[in-house]
């Protein structure tokens, strides 16, 4: 962990996310830490230093707006950027009405991703 | 006179039954000429001896008395009359006759009933009617005097003793000469004189009176016999009628009652009384009377069967009513006759309708509920006769195709209701079962066109049944489905486009599933890149970090690769399962599946399934499923066709290099020449709705079945598409084999 870096954690079943965009997070100056899924962050101490989630939608276990209503449920207001494989439209506007900060389909660009960041961090 | 001939005797009359002398061949002619043996005009010359009447008188009076107390000797005695009156040495009569034993005017022969003195012994002999004394006697209707005739006629030398002489009278009944009487003295003790012509004469007109009496007793006993027969008969007639009569009476199978016109029951049998419940009891007090037994408004019937009865004798069976003797009725058909045609008496058989009057409701009724509920649930119902076409129809179809109930039903009759466009559909289906001896129910719809150009939709079901006879017939219902079939046209479109929805959103599926396959490595490939530039970009650049992400970025883009490549073989490279396929069967069980839609489509199809198909290796599903497409996609061609029947052949053969071919045949739109090679290409389709993978899936499978899929325009409209499969044993072949083989190694 790096001093005074805001750490980003990273939720995701697909390994080629967790080992790429960390790095990505670390280089643009965040500090990053990656899990496979809902169950392994719950379980970590990781919750309450983490300033924004960058969360997949679609995982085996706890889905992304599963873990989401788990966090409402316990008071744990971290701004959460969904990322997802399905291009469905409809499903953008649901999970922001939700309360998500945004939701990227992947493949999203580097500019896309810190600007959504940006707008986490500042909300928090 | 020689020594032979004394020991011959008479001459058997009867040449059938002669042993010895061939009458009729052997007499043709005469030793001597007729003259040299009579001496007639001798009589008159001789001295003759005075008359003795008191004799004679005697003797014609013990005639008569003779004649009176024994016809039967009538003959005997007046032959012993004539020897005593003309004291000769024979004396007897010659009759003529047919049978030798009977005396009858048209006989061709004579016989000798009875004779008295030395020739008694040749009683029952004779001589012929034409060559011979007797018939010379009555061919010159006179009397004769013979010498030893025996000179001329030969065949008498053998009947001794020979006769010297002899006087021969003939003798008449009703103008008709029947026979002689004579005398023979057989020495010249005596000649004959005029008083023996003039007693012959008077005896002869007696032999006349007692050939008469003789022949009315024959013809009295004859008659007697006939009589005494025929009395038999009837007696025996009525005996046996009597029995039977009685039996029948008695049998009580019907009811027999025997009455009189005023109204009296004489008798009746246990089958009358037991159908009115009477006893024997109660017809015995006599006041069981039929004309009671009748309800008042059946009198009149009663009353003209009496008008008939006395008219002809008997009335006509007829249906009416009686009495129980609870006051019940019940129905009977009565016929009956007089006894005699101007009798009071007769009988009549009646028998108890109850049962069939019972079943006459019965029967009634159950036509009624069939007419009602065809009717009400609008189900008209015909037979249909196989061998004689003989077509009849309920009457709720003739309402049904609004025609006058009754008219007979014609092919012609049918044409003018059926739409046009399904009549071909008719026939064809009328000659299939015609043709086969089948007995298949089976059921099929069409459409009807009213005169008012409106369209009802008709689904008929047909169960096949076999006559007394053994024919083969059809009952069918049909129903009237216009209203369901509107409704099912609704839904069927409102489920088109349910279907290509859910095909664009399978399509979608599909698309969604290929984007998120391939999205994830994309995704990995694009941060990396984003982080690989950033380390590039560092002061000092951070090399390692670059390399390591440009390592990662390749590998995400060999993953995405090998993504298209898993996708590719999931569509193509699915391996068959193998299992031993009837490619017959399999066929029919698509057409059993696509039936009612080729229907719908008003598509006739038509099979011609291989005898004896080689069974193929592969994969059953998969191949019903290129049947099915190809089936699909031909009766889609045909949409638009309607000037020609919508027909489609599916057929199955044996084809060159132990192979077998299924093919399926349209007279549908067809396609270009150009179109030919892009046929197969995925998602090329000539369908406004298609997709354009059906073909090119149907290929994959085939070939992946070692089979080939081709297409050929037809000669006349439209096109067809086969595909030939090799046969199991081709498949086990080497070739088969190697071909496995390889395509094992390009899997690997």
């Amino acid at each position: 962990m790096m001093e005074g870096r805001q750490l980003i954690s990273v939720i995701d079943d697909d390994e080629s996310v967790r080992e790429s965009l960390p790095d990505l997070l670390k280089e643009c100056g965040f500090d990053a830490q990656a899990f496979s899924s809902a169950e392994e962050f719950l379980a970590s101490d990781q919750i309450s230093e983490t300033k924004c989630l960058i969360l997949d939608v679609a995982m085996p276990g706890l889905s992304g707006p599963d873990l989401q209503r788990k966090l409402t449920q316990q008071r744990q207001m971290i701004p959460i950027i969904f990322i997802t494989a399905h291009r469905d439209e409809t499903v953008r506007p649901r999970l922001i009405e939700q309360g998500a900060v945004e939701c990227l389909f992947k493949p999203f660009s580097e500019t896309d991703l810190l600007t959504a960041l940006n707008s986490a961090l500042r909300v928090s | 006179m020689t020594e032979s001939a004394q020991s011959g005797k008479a001459i058997p009359v009867d040449a059938e039954s002669s042993s010895t002398i061939p009458l009729e061949t052997s007499i043709l002619t005469g030793a001597v000429p007729l003259e040299s043996i009579l001496c007639t005009e001798e009589l008159k010359r001789r001295p003759s001896r005075p008359p003795d009447h008191e004799k004679e008188n005697r003797a014609l009076v013990a005639l008569v008395s003779a004649l009176a107390d024994s016809p039967s000797t009538i003959f005997q005695t007046l032959a012993e009359t004539i020897q005593d009156i003309t004291q000769c040495d024979s004396a007897g009569l010659s009759l003529l006759t047919r049978d030798g034993k009977t005396p009858n005017v048209d006989g061709k022969r004579f016989y000798w009933p009875a004779i008295a003195g030395m020739w008694n012994p040749h009683v029952g002999g004779g001589t012929p009617r034409n060559f011979g004394p007797c018939g010379d006697v009555l061919d010159q209707n006179r009397t004769l005097l013979f010498r030893h005739f025996e000179r001329r006629y030969p065949y008498l030398l053998p009947v001794i003793p020979a006769a010297e002489e002899c006087l021969l009278v003939p003798f008449y009944v009703a103008g008709k000469a029947v026979g002689t009487i004579w005398a023979i003295m057989h020495s010249d003790r005596r000649k004959f004189d005029a008083e023996d012509d003039r007693v012959m004469a008077s005896l002869g007109k007696f032999a006349s009176s007692a050939y008469q009496a003789l022949v009315h007793i024959e013809d009295l006993k004859i008659q007697v016999a006939e009589r005494e027969k025929a009395e038999a008969e009837v007696r025996e007639l009525a005996s046996g009628l009597e029995a039977k009569i009685r039996r029948l009476v008695e049998a009580n199978v019907v009811g027999i009652v025997m009455w009189t016109l005023e109204g009296a029951i004489i008798h009746a049998n246990e089958a009358f009384l037991h159908m009115l419940q009477y006893s024997r009891g109660d017809l015995a007090t006599g006041r069981v009377r039929w004309t009671d037994l009748t309800p008042t408004e059946w009198r009149d019937r009663d009353e003209r069967a009496i008008a008939e009865l006395k008219a002809t004798g008997i009335f006509q069976p007829l249906e009416k009513e009686y009495f129980r003797k609870d006051g019940s009725r019940v129905p009977v058909l009565l016929g009956g006759a007089l006894f005699e045609r101007s009798g009071k008496e007769g009988v009549a058989f009646v028998l108890d309708l109850s049962e069939q009057k019972r079943a006459e409701r019965a029967l009634r009724r159950s036509e009624a509920f069939l007419a009602e509920s065809q009717h009400l649930s609008r189900i008209g119902s015909f037979s249909w006769r196989v061998a004689t076409d003989e077509i009849t129809w309920s009457e709720q179809l003739y309402r049904m195709c609004e025609l006058e109930i009754g008219v007979p039903v014609t092919l012609e009759l049918i044409r003018t209701r059926v739409h046009p466009e399904d009549v071909s559909l008719i026939e064809k289906m009328k000659m299939v079962h015609q043709a086969s001896d089948g007995g298949n129910d089976f059921e099929w719809q069409y459409r009807l066109l009213m005169p008012n150009h409106s369209i009802k939709y008709m689904h008929a079901v047909a169960h096949a049944i076999r006559d007394q006879d053994g024919q083969l017939e059809y009952i069918a219902a049909v129903q009237d489905v216009t209203a369901r079939r509107l409704s099912e046209e609704a839904l069927d479109k409102a489920r088109l486009e349910l279907a290509r929805v859910a095909r664009v959103m399978s399509l979608g599926a599909l698309t969604a599933s290929i984007a998120h396959e391939v999205n994830q490595p994309l995704s990995g490939i694009i941060t990396n890149a984003s982080t690989c530039l950033r380390m590039l970009d560092a002061e000092p650049p951070n090399m390692n970090g670059a390399r390591e992400t440009a390592r990662r970025t390749i590998r995400d883009g060999h993953r995405a690769s090998e993504v298209i490549t898993r996708l590719r073989a999931l569509f193509t490279k699915k391996d068959a399962a193998a299992e031993l396929v009837d490619l017959n069967e399999a066929t029919r069980e698509v057409i059993a599946l696509s039936l009612s839609e080729l229907q719908g489509n008003r598509v006739i199809l038509k099979t011609e399934l291989a005898n004896k198909l080689p069974v193929v290796k592969g994969d059953r599903v998969q191949l019903q499923q290129v049947i099915l497409n190809l089936l699909r996609n031909a009766s889609d061609a045909m949409n638009n066709i309607s000037d020609r029947p919508k027909q489609l052949v599916i057929r199955t053969e044996p084809s060159e290099g132990n192979r077998v071919r299924v093919s399926v045949e349209d007279v549908g739109t067809g396609f270009e020449r150009e179109q030919m090679n892009r046929l197969f290409e995925a998602f090329y389709t000539t369908k406004s709705d298609g997709m354009g993978i059906g073909l090119s899936v149907s290929r994959s499978i085939i070939e992946n079945h070692h089979g080939s899929l081709c297409a050929t325009s037809n000669e006349g409209p439209g096109s067809t598409f086969s595909f030939s499969l090799p046969c199991e044993t081709a498949v086990a072949s080497p070739n088969g084999i190697a071909a496995e083989k390889k395509l094992a190694a390009r899997q690997e």
